[in-house]
């Protein structure tokens, strides 16, 4: 591999990129908690979905179901999920709550609007608050 | 005898089909493609020509000493080439099972199946550790029939480029026998989705053949859209994190094994493995699924009793 070969790859990365951005390309949300559950269900095995609280922004969810709940983010235009295993720790975040899911690479995810009251009435013998 | 690298000349029309084919999302369905994600596929790809060019001359150099014990001497008349490409496509079906089914080459093959998208993009999303996971053993009995590097070097490059076009949502069905030889959009699809039903299926390179003779082909359902991914998602744009993650998991479970038995399945087990049983595996989710739906049917058929 050349230099000229090297240089031009990395100018066609970024331009991609790029146009990738211009044309507004994977803006989305999780736009409500039904939305929520059918996610949940679809991405983690076994999962039967209950009742959800989504995140004011549309970016994150908590899916309460059978025993367990799961955190749902969105990653770029898709969603992550994970199944938290309870008690699912909540803190107090300034705009609403923050879920520590315990990876560092996958990162804690905040709900705004949420309060934790909201959080306990999902499913309280599953979380600690 | 000097042969051209197809993806070279490949690359140009790469990058202008992904250009369209962002275009084209953006008419229809701009959810399609995320900044994001294309630019960590691009730079996994990117660094992908990278570690193969520094990896390269190693890579001939371990297939020149094998050739030299090869069995036959095959000669550089065409038909040995159109030879060389079946068997060839025949050695990558054998290799990506494994990547799918042996956790040590799957910590390398994951990073092209990490992305959420199934775009053009999507196809350049390559391991950096392809040599360091020994994936070039599975190229080596070629050498040894007696097939010249440079040969097999050439028709790999050109099946790398026949996957480039398979990895779209754009098209659909191609026409019925063409569905039934050659690895195709449909049935790649399936291979890159994590639905139960079409989690380790569909391993063909070019063609789809290997799979139907092998009892891995799954059809795509119109009823049960792809979704793409891992069973566990990444959750992160981490350029290094989506390369290495596997590895990290491995390095991590080796050391923290009970015994030696579990160390060993840790690196050779199918992925998701482990000495406790608490994780899953692409064989449980399956089960667990297909047991739903026996337990589903009853219900169903008693629904219909009813009515």
């Amino acid at each position: 591999m050349s230099w000229l070969e090297l240089s031009g790859s990395v100018t066609a990365v970024l331009v991609l990129a790029a146009l990738a951005w211009a044309l507004k390309l994977g803006q989305s949300k999780i736009s409500d908690p039904a939305t929520a559950c059918r996610l949940a269900e679809e991405m983690l095995a076994g999962f039967v979905a209950r009742r959800a609280i989504v995140s004011q922004d549309g970016c994150a969810a908590l899916v309460a179901g059978n025993g367990t709940i799961a955190v749902l983010k969105r990653h770029g235009a898709r969603v992550a999920a994970r199944r938290m295993i309870p008690p699912l720790r909540v803190r107090e975040a300034i705009e609403g709550v923050t879920v520590d899911t315990g990876e560092r690479m996958f990162g804690p995810v905040t709900l705004l609007g949420v309060l934790p009251d909201d959080v306990e009435r999902l499913d309280a013998p599953l979380t600690l608050v | 005898m000097q042969l051209p690298d197809p993806v070279l000349f490949a690359i140009p029309a790469f990058v202008l089909l992904i250009a369209v084919e962002m275009l084209i999302a953006r008419a229809r369905d701009p959810l399609r493609y995320c900044p994001r994600d294309t630019l960590t596929s691009m730079a996994l790809g990117l660094g992908s020509t990278i570690a193969g060019a520094l990896a390269g001359g190693l890579i001939y150099a371990i297939a020149l000493w094998v050739w030299q014990f090869r069995l036959f001497t095959i000669g550089w008349d065409w038909y040995w080439f159109v030879l060389a490409f079946v068997l060839d496509d025949l050695a990558y079906y054998v290799f990506h099972r494994s990547a799918h089914r042996v956790r040590w080459f799957w910590a390398s093959h994951v990073v092209h199946h990490s992305s959420q998208h199934y775009n053009l993009s999507t196809a350049l999303r390559q391991t950096w550790t392809s040599v360091f996971s020994l994936a070039f053993l599975f190229r080596l009995p070629l050498f040894l029939i007696g097939f010249p590097p440079a040969m097999i070097f050439f028709v790999a490059a050109l099946n790398l480029v026949y996957q480039f076009w398979i990895h779209t949502e754009l098209i659909g069905r191609m026409p019925r026998w063409f569905e039934a030889v050659m690895n195709t959009p449909s049935h790649h699809r399936v291979h890159h989705a994590t639905n139960p039903r079409y989690l380790d299926r569909n391993y063909a390179g070019v063609f789809i053949v290997w799979d139907r003779l092998c009892g891995t082909f799954e059809p795509e359902r119109v009823d049960e859209p792809p979704r793409y991914g891992l069973v566990k998602d990444l959750g992160s744009f981490n350029l290094l994190w989506a390369a290495f993650h596997e590895w990290i998991g491995i390095a991590r479970d080796a050391w923290a094994a009970p015994d030696f038995a579990s160390r060993v399945h840790y690196l050779v087990a199918p992925p998701g493995w482990s000495h406790d049983g608490s994780r899953e595996t692409s064989d449980s989710i399956r089960a667990a699924w297909r047991a739903g739906l026996a337990r589903q049917a009853p219900s169903s058929e008693d629904a219909a009793r009813v009515a």
